[in-house]
């Protein structure tokens, strides 16, 4: 929008500059009416006495051709008597008084000259060059030439002097004024003033054009992502007051496992995908849908509605569909790349946009949770019930800029020694009701969000302040995502270096999912971890996509065992049989198998009998924000 | 003839722009340039003015000895060398062509106009040619 500011300013110095020029020229145009009048004043005043010449000289003399006119004034004492009676008429304006005639050559010749100053001989050639002598013969009637400053003369009045109506003469007057000239110069400065007065509102008003020349470039610039080319939260932020949402259905976009594409292929790949999602987003929409990053990875889609013929679930999933079918490449790798789609069809019904945004954001992590590539709608029921008991991202954020989050530590138990071998730090948050939520109601919500690091960069932050100074071990949970991630490496590295006695005591839990499939990669951390003495655990062993000869390749040193299979194995013999092949496998792997969830005394006497070193569950000890120590295991 | 005037009157028009002193020797060099003398035309002036502008514009050579000079442009009788007299003389007022009788022609303002006037007769005596442009300000004597 420009501003109506700079519109009406532009709008107001137009009309002062059309006013300031049309008073210029009506100044001017006074001035010429002035000058009109008061030469035609003169010119009445002259024209009276060159008449009384006339008649005095013709009628009184019976001169009734050019010849008789020339051959009374070749008479010295005639030509004398008329030039003296001329030259009482001359005066400081009227400069000169002379008659001419014009030969059988055509060239004009004095008779008569009655000036005081620059006076000619009788029939002396007289040049002239302006057409007006001969427009006198021609129409025989007095003509007025303007001199153009021409030795200080005005103006050139010629009288025919007629005999029959015939011209046989001229009676030139050549007036000189200063009046004209004075008033010039007194009208001067008033006409500098004007013209001033216009350059600076002209100057004004080219300024005005260029700030809202300005504008327009800058607004581009201002309200569009360069990456993507579509346009930024800045322009949300612009037409927010005036977006009618009853006009659309929102829908927040959001990129699958793109933090992925950055971590394995870089920036560079990731923006460039990023790129190219936007372009076919844009071409899977309509001209007046508006398309927005967001930020990072997630776009805002508004669908305007109000185009009956379109289907607008049909344009949503043509999105999905658009992306999930194109092959991104990227120095030579093909990119797979898919969306989470959630929408809010009704955004009017929320109070503003930002509560439907959010409600749209809720959907498009149902859609994560429920295994991506989807598109889900806002429903009522999906309102009350997915969304209930799970914590959103803001929740998260809010807690962690208000330094809310804490960890607890589960102590993992030794049965040979009977000691605390380590703790595992389990990350909590207080709401601000004081209430302890645990990762459940909120983790969900984090995957693959930049809120997800920045929660396991303070989980780290915290567990290194608690154990940097002690000689205790401890684990700290982190998914594949997290470990490969630059910001989280370089603070591991940070402090591992800085603190090689508590890089020896840590131990890297990372989550055994589908995740780990560039094997590689995460064999690489791992030999990273270890270098600096750190140990690493596969957490949840058995649960997930299980790749034994992956898990070998990967090295770890610790083999969690899932807890799904660890809490039944006192009563269900497959999984008994199968935490027994996994405590084999680690053994075999030279790995160490931990037991998580041992609820109960039946669940440790079997993992006893089973012959597993290490254990964690309530029955041992609940996790309890400081670190327990020995004699108060198995006290539940 | 119509080039003449043509130049004239742009000399006329331009008059306001152009000092006097450029125009009229705007002028005479286009006269000097429109006879000839069978002879080389070097210039020489009683004004010392016009001389250094002919000079400048080097449309015509010009000497700051008259006795070089095959035409003069005399502005005062009294400037008018005795040894020079071989010269063909231009005036640069209408009444020394009466005190002049070499000089064949004048160039001078009269009412603020620019007015030139060739004698016929001292051209033929003087045996200078002029071009037909020169015709409109022939004239067979002085008046």
């Amino acid at each position: 929008m420009v501003k109506a500011k700079e519109f009406f300013l532009f709008l107001m110095l137009f009309i002062l500059g059309v006013f300031f020029i049309y008073i210029y020229f009506f100044i001017k145009e006074t001035q010429e009416e002035i000058f009109v009048k008061m030469q035609k004043n003169k010119i009445e005043d002259v024209s009276f006495i060159l008449k009384n010449i006339e008649e005095t000289l013709v009628t009184k003399n019976s001169i009734f051709s050019e010849e008789d006119l020339v051959s009374y004034l070749s008479n010295k004492h005639n030509r004398t008597n008329y030039e003296e009676m001329i030259a009482l008429f001359i005066t400081p304006n009227i400069k000169y008084i002379y008659l001419l005639h014009k030969d059988p050559e055509n060239r004009f010749r004095f008779l008569l000259d009655a000036s005081k100053e620059d006076k000619a001989n009788f029939y002396q050639k007289f040049d002239v060059f302006n057409q007006e002598y001969e427009l006198v013969y021609k129409t025989l009637k007095p003509q007025i030439i303007q001199q153009q400053k021409m030795q200080n003369l005005y103006l050139t009045y010629l009288y025919p002097i007629k005999s029959s109506n015939e011209i046989i003469g001229i009676l030139s007057v050549d007036i000189t004024s200063n009046i004209q000239s004075e008033i010039l110069e007194l009208l001067k400065p008033l006409e500098t003033f004007f013209v001033i007065l216009i350059i600076f509102i002209f100057l004004l008003m080219l300024m005005t054009i260029m700030q809202v020349f300005h504008y327009f470039i800058t607004r581009k610039k201002i309200f569009t992502d360069p990456l993507t080319q579509v346009y930024n939260r800045n322009y949300l932020q612009e037409i927010t007051p005036r977006l009618n949402l009853n006009n659309y259905s929102l829908a927040m976009i959001d990129l699958d496992h793109f933090k992925v594409i950055n971590d394995i292929y870089g920036h560079k790949a990731g923006d460039a995908i990023l790129a190219k999602c936007s372009l076919i987003m844009k071409s899977s929409i309509r001209d007046n849908d508006i398309l927005l990053r967001y930020g990072g990875e997630e776009f805002m889609l508004l669908l305007y509605n109000r185009d009956s013929k379109d289907n607008l679930s049909e344009i949503y999933e043509r999105i999905r569909k658009n992306i999930s079918s194109h092959i991104f490449t990227y120095e030579k790798h093909k990119i797979e790349m898919q969306v989470s789609i959630g929408v809010h069809e009704y955004p009017a019904s929320e109070k503003n946009l930002n509560e439907a945004i959010k409600v749209a954001d809720k959907m498009l992590y149902i859609a994560k949770k429920e295994g991506r590539n989807r598109i889900i709608y806002h429903k009522e029921s999906s309102k009350t019930t997915e969304i209930s008991n799970s914590k959103d991202i803001y929740f998260v954020k809010q807690a962690i800029e208000e330094d809310r989050v804490l960890c607890y530590y589960q102590p993992i138990y030794e049965c040979s020694s009977g000691e605390i071998f380590k703790y595992e730090a389990l990350v909590r948050i207080i709401d601000i009701n004081g209430q302890i939520i645990a990762p459940m109601q909120f983790l969900p919500e984090l995957k693959h969000t930049n809120i997800h690091y920045k929660l396991t960069k303070r989980i780290l932050s915290l567990v290194f302040d608690k154990f940097k100074d002690s000689s205790l071990r401890v684990s700290i949970n982190m998914n594949f995502t997290d470990l490969i991630n630059k910001d989280i490496e370089a603070s591991l590295i940070d402090t591992f270096s800085s603190n090689p006695s508590l890089a020896s005591r840590v131990t890297i839990e990372v989550l055994e999912s589908d995740e780990i499939q560039n094997s590689a990669l995460f064999k690489e951390k791992v030999k990273l971890l270890h270098s600096y003495g750190a140990t690493v655990s596969i957490d949840d062993f058995g649960s997930g996509y299980s790749n034994f000869k992956s898990i070998l390749d990967i090295e770890a040193n610790y083999l969690k065992i899932d807890g799904s299979l660890v809490k039944n194995i006192a009563t269900n013999e497959k999984d008994f049989k199968v935490v027994k092949s996994i405590i084999a496998f680690a053994k075999e792997s030279n790995m160490i198998a931990i037991a998580e969830f041992v609820h109960s005394s039946e669940v440790y006497d079997k993992l006893s009998e089973l012959g597993v070193e290490y254990m964690q569950g309530y029955f041992i000890a609940k996790p309890c924000e400081r670190l327990l120590k020995r004699s108060e295991l198995f006290e539940s | 003839m119509k080039a003449f005037i043509i130049i004239l009157l742009l000399s006329l028009s331009s008059f306001a722009s152009d000092s006097s002193l450029n125009l009229q020797v705007k002028i005479l060099e286009k006269i000097i340039s429109e006879i000839s003398i069978n002879k080389e035309k070097i210039i020489w002036s009683d004004n010392k003015e016009i001389s250094k502008a002919i000079e400048n514009h080097k449309l015509l050579q010009t000497t700051p000895n008259c006795k070089k000079a095959t035409i003069m442009i005399l502005q005062d009788k009294n400037n008018l060398p005795k040894e020079c007299s071989h010269c063909a003389i231009f005036v640069l007022d209408y009444a020394l062509l009466s005190q002049v009788q070499k000089s064949f022609g004048a160039f001078f303002w009269k009412k603020g106009r620019p007015n030139i006037v060739i004698l016929k007769s001292r051209l033929k005596s003087l045996l200078i040619q002029a071009s037909s442009d020169l015709d409109p300000y022939l004239e067979e004597k002085v008046w």
